[in-house]
């Protein structure tokens, strides 16, 4: 469980005038949960890669448990990705061709040997998730089933936390409802802090917070509007 | 991470296996080249083992090696008998063998020759024995023949307008066992019935200094005219051989003219003095071994031609998959930035690139050692059906260091994609 802090971030690609994203200040105590929502361009999909360190900050600090990952190096920042965030996309990005099983343990087996006790939390996390034939090949599956496979998939190394994008968006309403349930229920019981980007609001519902992103900047938060 | 590779691969079988395809048949071009030549020569040098000097009249160093050799026929000229007189009786001569070419039966080559060849040839027959009359023949080991069966020869060959000689029907008494030469096509009988054939027998060698034509032959009369022709025809039927007779391998003065003498010396210090002395106005010694390694100088030009060639055409299918795979990746920098987002290390994406690449240069260069060697071993066997030499298809010690080359480059080009793999940001990566 690690707490998030942000200071000073900005976010510049290039050609453009204007930064993508611009936080000065935004702070998630470890285990909260915190839902982002935006229209599209507003900065969210930079947010997620700024905090998962998919994408380097152009200037500022983004500071998981006090480790600054804006100013660790490719490798590093690789690393600490892999130990402590687990991520779950829109799309899946699933692997054809391997089972269900193997997906979820894909990213451990191409880092270094799987342990009995990762092989058997697998296998549970799957148990978990409704997956009842571990072995199945994944092209086979539906939507809603590849979906909560990336769940496991993000849950397998025990992850400080976990940051998902627009993880119903590609779903239908029901699947959606039963893939955010599972997000924020084994969050909680994995003891993990929670990042979403959502437009769904049944999802939103289910977070503590919610921040609304515009033009790169924070303009709504929900826990100044109760303080205030 | 095999089975991740396997996946992938699988996913593409299609342009998987089109690359295979595309460098094993580059690579089965370049195999075939080298095996086959080192076939042709391996199997051309076994053939001129038993030929250590060769005399003959002047002429052509490489068309008496290619008559006596591989039996090619073709015409020669006939040089005096005396010459194998003198050369039998040379004290430095282990042994001096007539060699006549010229007949044939059923399409094998008749050669006329002496006991002393065949015994060089195969020292031990596979089967029946050596002649013993005029009227024996002994086949080689490739000739469909039976012992006991009938031989009738025919004057230069059929295809050529070749007429049978009548007077004489070789009876088979012996077959030599294979010596992967042109000689296993052979039907070796005695010279002096060759001779008895064409009318030569004791006719001394004066007054026909002409040559032969159409056929590597034997003297006979009717070098053009055509009226000639039938005149020397009916003085063939005239002749009587007796096959009954007893076979005579002593060479004097009156010897009858022949196209060749093989001379086995008894020192190579001797070969050497052999050859000198029997280089002169009327007559040639070669050494085999020595004209067929002046063609093999021939034969290797060709090779680094072809060799060239196929160096190429890998360049040029090494550029094609170099291009396709840089293609491929960039089609799969999602899927590559969706690796390192969910915590692939970067060495483990490298890794996958690159042995996916390197699973198919070592396909495809596996599969092309095998069409390669499959390719020349059906070449050196059409060869061998059609001349009886056989030409060995091997592997040496040098092809090891050529296959490594390929290697250590495959592993260069593969790894150029694989690097290119990690250019991006995972982020930017996951956008494409």
């Amino acid at each position: 469980m690690l707490a998030l802090a942000i200071s000073g971030l900005t976010m510049r690609f290039p050609g453009l005038d204007a930064p993508v994203l611009a936080i000065d200040r935004l702070h998630i105590p470890a285990g909260g949960r915190l839902a982002v929502t935006g229209a599209s361009g507003s900065g969210k999909s930079t947010l997620v890669n700024a905090i998962t360190g998919l994408e380097i900050a152009t200037s500022g600090s983004v500071s998981w448990g006090g480790t600054d990952i804006a100013r660790l190096s490719a490798g590093r920042r690789d690393a600490f990705r892999a130990a402590h965030i687990g991520l779950v996309m829109q799309d899946f990005h699933l692997f054809p061709g391997l089972s269900a099983f193997e997906n979820v343990v894909l990213p451990v087996r191409l880092s270094r040997r799987l342990t009995p006790v990762e092989r058997e939390r697998a296998l549970h996390l799957l148990e978990t998730t409704g997956i009842a034939r571990p072995n199945q090949p994944i092209e086979t599956l539906s939507r809603g089933e590849m979906q909560r496979i990336a769940v496991a998939r993000a849950l397998l190394s025990k992850p400080g936390v976990i940051v998902a994008d627009e993880p119903t968006a590609s779903l239908d309403r029901r699947t959606g409802n039963e893939v955010a349930e599972l997000i924020v229920r084994l969050a909680r019981e994995q003891g993990a802090t929670l990042v979403v980007v959502t437009h769904d609001p049944a999802l939103v519902d289910r977070l503590d917070r919610r921040i609304g992103l515009d033009g790169g900047r924070i303009v709504e938060d929900s826990a100044e509007a109760r303080a205030a | 991470m095999i089975r991740f590779i396997l996946a992938d691969l699988r996913r593409f079988k299609g342009g998987a296996l089109a690359v295979i395809v595309l460098i094993a048949l580059s690579v089965a071009l370049s195999v075939t080249v080298t095996l086959q030549e080192r076939a042709v020569r391996l199997g051309s040098a076994r053939a001129a083992e038993n030929f250590d000097l060769l005399v003959g009249a002047a002429g052509s160093e490489t068309q008496l090696t290619l008559s006596a050799v591989f039996l090619q026929p073709s015409p020669l000229p006939l040089m005096s008998g005396s010459v194998l007189a003198k050369l039998s009786e040379d004290p430095r001569v282990d042994f001096a063998a007539p060699v006549g070419f010229g007949d044939s039966a059923d399409g094998y080559p008749v050669v006329g020759t002496t006991v002393q060849l065949v015994s060089a040839l195969s020292p031990t027959l596979a089967e029946g024995a050596i002649f013993a009359r005029l009227g024996d023949a002994v086949i080689g080991s490739d000739v469909p023949k039976r012992l006991g069966a009938q031989i009738k020869p025919m004057h230069g060959a059929a295809d050529e307008g070749g007429h049978a000689h009548t007077e004489l029907v070789y009876e088979v008494t012996g077959r030599m066992a294979p010596t992967g030469t042109a000689w296993d096509r052979a039907i070796l009988v005695p010279i002096r019935a060759v001779w008895q054939l064409h009318g030569m027998a004791g006719d001394g060698g004066h007054a026909h200094d002409h040559v032969t034509e159409g056929t590597a032959a034997t003297d006979h009369h009717h070098a053009g005219e055509a009226s000639e022709r039938s005149a020397a025809d009916e003085r063939d039927r005239e002749t009587h051989v007796e096959g009954d007779a007893a076979l005579d391998e002593h060479f004097d003065t009156d010897t009858p003219r022949i196209p060749a003498v093989l001379v086995k010396p008894k020192t190579v210090a001797d070969a050497y003095r052999l050859r000198q002395e029997y280089r002169g106005e009327t007559t040639l010694a070669v050494f085999p071994a020595e004209v067929l390694t002046r063609l093999y100088a021939t034969l290797g030009d060709v090779r680094s031609l072809l060799l060239a060639i196929a160096i190429g055409t890998q360049v040029i299918v090494i550029a094609a998959i170099l291009l396709v795979t840089i293609m491929h990746v960039g089609a799969r920098q999602r899927q590559i930035g969706a690796l390192r987002a969910f915590g692939a290390p970067g060495r483990a994406v490298v890794a996958i690139v690159w042995g996916e690449l390197f699973l198919l240069f070592l396909a495809g260069f596996g599969l092309g050692i095998l069409i390669g060697y499959g390719a020349a071993q059906l070449i050196s066997a059409t060869v061998t059906a059609t001349t009886a030499i056989r030409m060995p298809v091997e592997f040496a010690r040098e092809d090891v260091s050529l296959a490594a080359w390929f290697g250590v480059l495959a592993v260069l080009v593969s790894i150029v994609p694989a690097l290119s793999a990690l250019r991006l940001s995972p982020a930017t990566a996951l956008r494409a």
